[in-house]
């Protein structure tokens, strides 16, 4: 029994002391040891990104992400076997939803593209942040799967507000929330930021959990290749036929 | 002199009742239950998985596997929108494709079903409702029937994608029309032998299961809401068994095992045992399990245990077919579940191939490896035949060496 308590307390010190000292640490403070902890400094080299994998819900959807400096992006996924796209090409956000049975690609809302290119920041949206036009502020510190995290919050450039969820022992990124509207209610996103491994020195989230408005699903990574060759043309709306 | 006549005499009968018995060869084995009877194959599986002995990566588009006679692999596959049977030599070169009839593109763009092959007959479906026999040697088509046109069934919201049963002069489909319920054929010309009109409802995509019994041989399989049994020798409709939700899809085929059926569905009861009548008239529910589903990785039986992959839960898991409990489970995402020679060979949705040793109700891991070519989703189930697997995984048909040397 006194061993159990014991080690419950060794559990608890450990596990809540670096939230203790959190309190101590700048917004500064904590966003340079978020750079470190995910070595922005190489990063910075990288030009391109793929990543392979799964979104996992009922079905399971192969899904291919393309992120090209500066400004493209590109998620190619099958529903119901039937491959569709997401991208954005430096401009222009568009999609394909094959599934309706439209085959013709089709220019995004604009909300939806502002979306889409802050997906394309490779680096995110918490480095270089006044540059790009977003504010921050340090908003207290919440809690993740059970660790106590540092809260920020972003006001983005397009008036939006989110936050990022930092872990207080390891600076990564846990979680994200965001807001859309939809049928003209805000709904709440979160994303959650799992099983981080390195690729050449750089820590990926190999699995990415969200729950958008309780419909949860999960990407689940299996490959992550840094520096390849894309074709940029790839990213280019297709004329309509 | 007399012991020797006789010896010889028995050996022609065993030999000749072998060589012309009518062997169908068939979706999930011969017995259509996921079991092939093969011996010395791999206990375990290196690092990399077995060897690949060849790969053909042009029969098109498709869920549906393959059938492997002494000579030649059949296999349908879609191409813009057409349906073709492909013949491929035992080492995977192409021999011919002939065309079918319109396929399904709308969802899962691709063929569906499992040749059914009697002789030097095959029988397939296209996922807009061709029924077709073709010779086996040439690919000419012998005799054909639309099931939207001539049997007026509605049309699906995933394609046609039964796996034609073969009894005797019988093929049976499932058009599921309102009058044209499911309909028995004679296989050599295509006409109607008799109609059922079951209850009324449109198709669930299962490919049916044949039971035999002394007094009658009965057809089951799913329309939307039921499972029916069907008397083949008038197509009466002796029961029904009704599913709770509103669900359509009933893929897996059925199981008749000592007196009892077996079905698990994942859009309907989940796992059910029924108690079916020494005449065949009368089913009596045993057990169900709701929480046990699976929607189209069939289910092996294994004297008391029953294993497959759930569909609501990302994981394979074990049922005691004597109390609907789960008593173990592996994780292994979900997907089909076929059996040979002791081993449950496992082939999930993420495209992994995984050897199992079922020991009682456990699963014992002996090796996987991941199935990097070939096209979109991981649902085609594997066979086993002469000691190579065959796995489709879209428009690639690959053999690879099981066998144990």
């Amino acid at each position: 029994m006194q061993m159990k308590t014991r080690s419950s307390l060794v559990f608890l010190f450990f596990t809540l002391v670096p939230g203790l000292f959190a309190q101590q640490l700048t917004l500064n403070q904590i966003l340079d040891s978020y750079y470190k902890a995910g070595n922005f400094d190489k990063l910075q080299k990288v030009n391109s990104i793929i990543m392979t994998g799964n979104i996992v819900q009922q079905d399971l959807m192969p899904v291919k992400i393309v992120r090209v400096r500066p400004d493209k992006y590109m998620m190619q996924f099958d529903v119901a076997d039937l491959t569709a796209y997401q991208v954005y090409d430096g401009q222009t956000a568009w999609m394909t939803t094959p599934w309706t049975g439209k085959a013709a690609p089709q220019v995004m809302p604009p909300e939806r593209a502002t979306d889409m290119k802050n997906r394309a920041d490779i680096d995110g949206i918490l480095f270089n942040w006044k540059e790009k036009g977003h504010s921050l502020e340090l908003a207290g510190k919440d809690t993740v799967d059970g660790r106590i995290a540092y809260k920020i919050k972003v006001i983005r450039k397009d008036g939006g507000i989110e936050y990022n969820i930092i872990d207080t022992a390891t600076f990564m990124l846990q979680k994200r929330i965001s807001f859309r509207k939809a049928g003209g209610k805000e709904v709440t996103i979160e994303n959650f930021y799992r099983d981080y491994r390195k690729v050449d020195g750089i820590p990926f989230a190999f699995i990415v959990e969200t729950n958008n408005a309780g419909r949860i699903n999960e990407i689940q990574l299996e490959t992550v290749e840094l520096n390849r060759t894309v074709d940029l043309k790839s990213f280019t709306m297709p004329e309509k036929k | 002199m007399q012991t020797k006549i006789f010896f010889v005499a028995t050996l022609f009968i065993l030999l000749s009742s072998r060589i012309f018995s009518q062997e169908i060869l068939q979706w999930r084995g011969t017995e259509r239950t996921g079991i092939y009877h093969e011996t010395n194959l791999l206990k375990s599986w290196p690092e990399a998985g077995p060897a690949l002995i060849w790969e053909c990566d042009s029969i098109g588009n498709g869920y549906g596997s393959p059938i492997i006679t002494a000579s030649t692999i059949y296999v349908n596959g879609e191409i813009d929108t057409i349906s073709y049977l492909y013949a491929l030599t035992r080492s995977g070169k192409f021999l011919w494709k002939a065309p079918i009839g319109k396929e399904w593109t709308l969802n899962y763009p691709g063929t569906r079903n499992t040749p059914t092959c009697v002789n030097d007959m095959i029988y397939v479906t296209a996922g807009l409702g061709t029924v077709a026999c073709l010779d086996a040697k040439s690919g000419k088509k012998v005799w054909s029937v639309d099931m939207a046109t001539d049997f007026h069934a509605p049309m699906t919201r995933f394609g046609f994608s039964e796996s034609l049963v073969i009894n005797g002069d019988d093929v049976y489909c499932c058009p599921g029309g309102a009058d044209t319920n499911i309909v028995a054929l004679d296989r050599f010309t295509g006409k109607i032998r008799w109609i059922c009109k079951g209850l009324g409802q449109m198709t669930s995509y299962c490919s049916p299961a044949l039971i035999r019994l002394a007094e009658r041989d009965i057809l089951v399989t799913f329309t939307k809401s039921a499972m029916l049994g069907i008397d083949t020798r008038d197509g009466s409709l002796l029961w029904s068994h009704t599913q709770d939700s509103e669900g359509d899809v009933h893929i897996n085929t059925p199981l008749y095992e000592n007196g009892f059926i077996y079905y698990i569905t994942g859009d309907g009861n989940g796992s059910v045992k029924l108690k079916l009548s020494a005449d065949g008239r009368e089913i009596t529910e045993v057990w169900r399990n709701g929480a046990c589903d699976n929607t189209m990785g069939g289910f092996i039986k294994l004297n008391d245990y029953i294993f497959t992959a759930s569909y609501g839960r990302r994981y394979w898991y074990t049922l005691d077919a004597n109390t609907a409990q789960i008593v173990d489970s592996a994780k292994f995402d979900k997907g089909v579940t076929i059996y040979a020679d002791s081993m449950l060979y496992c082939y999930n949705e993420k495209g992994q191939l995984g050897l199992f040793k079922p020991t009682g109700p456990k699963m014992v891991p002996a090796g996987s490896f991941k199935v990097t070519r070939g096209t979109k989703a991981h649902y085609a189930h594997p066979v086993i035949c002469q000691g190579v697997m065959y796995v489709r995984h879209g428009q690639s048909l690959m053999a690879y060496d099981v066998k144990r040397r």
